[in-house]
């Protein structure tokens, strides 16, 4: 009898949790959410962190190439000022010396004072999703391990949550953006309230009639999905020309 | 001759990470050197990849033995680190002493390495590395070649390629492509991340022609 007293227990908290965890998700996937209000980006009381995630090879180069060409667009009203986001955290795979150069050349491009780059960019390193040739039956682990060391970037330790997460379609990039979802679903350190870790997604540029796999599986997740030609427009994707 | 005695260098890049043996066979191949001899290219420089040396030594070994090769010099390199744009700028001939004629580059259809190659605007061959899995690049290099800002070389037919290179030269177009005047491209990446901090929405009104 108390065996049966537990199940049907079981089976209504269940039957709760469900809708409950839908309609959370509803709520935390919603674009229209909170936005980190930022009056006067420029204080460091209010300090805006952006957090940008480079993966390795072709999207670390179009990443870098969209952020060197919105910094330096000719039109004032287009151009990226890069010294507004006070605090800019770069992610990339441990062991990717390529692409932490890359973010090195660019700090230096972009900013103009020394102090401003030392101070306000950081380079965090997370552990391979999946090396190239890396058998499939060690993805579970490795992207595991991945995802643990996404949780240490994102919870706050010298730095509040970042506003905006920047990303591409690497592995990296995808974990980063599910560890920030779960984070939010729960409010961890009441992160979602203050509409902290907005997310924007960047399709490849190579990607023309169809979107990647880190694309498909970010469509619906993030806050912004842009694609880069126009015949894969509609729904949750935006087209707003070439961003590379 | 109007470029005569100039240096005009013809750069070759296969990638990094998935070796492309089939373009370095190519490039190498004697018939593809005499086109380029006989486009008065003076240089072939090859970057062949992390294991693609010994490949590139034997080829090269054939295509000298079998073709007459008196003015094209060919050189080659595994990786560099730094970044394969200086190579790109320097093909371009433009800042090199004496001036150098206007060269070309040849490359795989990685994004990054045909982003750089347009952006330093010089003629590019995009050969797609057919033996991949998820061919995807097949689709880039077609959208890029409609749009006629690169040529879209076939591995059988590079000899077209390079005739069709010339050809580009002559109406190169500049990167990025200038925005045709509608309204929803004006915004950019920074009207997007400027809504996502909560700022009011940038409005940037055109004048459309």
């Amino acid at each position: 009898m108390a065996f049966r007293y537990l199940l049907i227990a079981l089976l209504t908290v269940l039957l709760l949790a469900i809708p409950a965890s839908i309609y959370r998700l509803k709520v935390i996937l919603d674009p229209k959410r909170p936005k980190p209000v930022r009056n006067g980006r420029h204080g460091d009381e209010k300090p805006a962190h952006l957090l940008i995630v480079l993966g390795s090879g072709g999207h670390t180069a179009e990443m870098i190439a969209m952020l060197e060409r919105a910094v330096n667009e000719k039109d004032e009203r287009l151009r990226l000022d890069w010294n507004s986001y006070t605090q800019r955290t770069w992610v990339t795979g441990t062991g990717d010396t390529i692409s932490a150069q890359r973010v090195k050349e660019f700090e230096e491009m972009a900013t103009t004072l020394p102090a401003e780059r030392s101070h306000k960019a950081l380079l965090v390193t997370v552990p391979r999703a999946r090396a190239i040739h890396q058998p499939l039956l060690t993805t579970p682990y490795s992207s595991l391990r991945c995802m643990l060391a996404c949780f240490a970037i994102l919870l706050p330790s010298e730095r509040d949550f970042p506003d905006i997460i920047l990303c591409n379609g690497p592995a990296i990039a995808t974990i980063l953006v599910f560890t920030s979802v779960l984070l939010r679903f729960f409010d961890v350190r009441g992160c979602h309230s203050p509409g902290k870790m907005r997310t924007v997604y960047v399709e490849s540029w190579a990607r023309v009639k169809k979107l990647s796999l880190s694309g498909m599986l970010l469509e619906t997740v993030v806050d912004r999905f842009l694609v880069q030609w126009e015949q894969l427009e509609g729904g949750r994707r935006e087209y707003l020309g070439v961003l590379v | 001759m109007s470029g005569q005695g100039k240096q005009k260098t013809c750069f070759v890049t296969v990638g990094a990470t998935a070796s492309f043996t089939d373009l370095i066979r190519a490039v190498l191949a004697p018939d593809f050197c005499k086109a380029l001899e006989s486009q008065e290219y003076t240089h072939l420089l090859v970057q062949y990849g992390q294991d693609g040396k010994e490949l590139f030594d034997k080829c090269l070994q054939q295509s000298l033995e079998v073709g007459d090769l008196s003015s094209l010099q060919i050189g080659g390199f595994a990786l560099d680190p730094s970044g394969l744009r200086q190579y790109m700028i320097q093909a371009k001939g433009q800042h090199t002493k004496p001036p150098a004629a206007e060269g070309l580059v040849i490359s795989h259809a990685g994004s990054g390495t045909v982003l750089d190659a347009l952006r330093v605007s010089i003629p590019l061959i995009v050969v797609p590395n057919s033996t991949l899995l998820d061919n995807h690049q097949v689709e880039l290099a077609e959208a890029l070649e409609e749009q006629e800002y690169v040529v879209h070389g076939q591995l059988k037919n590079l000899v077209g390629a390079l005739k069709r290179a010339e050809q580009l030269r002559t109406r190169m177009k500049t990167w990025p492509p200038v925005n045709s005047g509608t309204h929803r491209q004006a915004k950019g990446l920074k009207g997007v991340m400027d809504e996502e901090m909560g700022e009011e929405e940038l409005r940037i009104d055109l004048e459309v022609p």
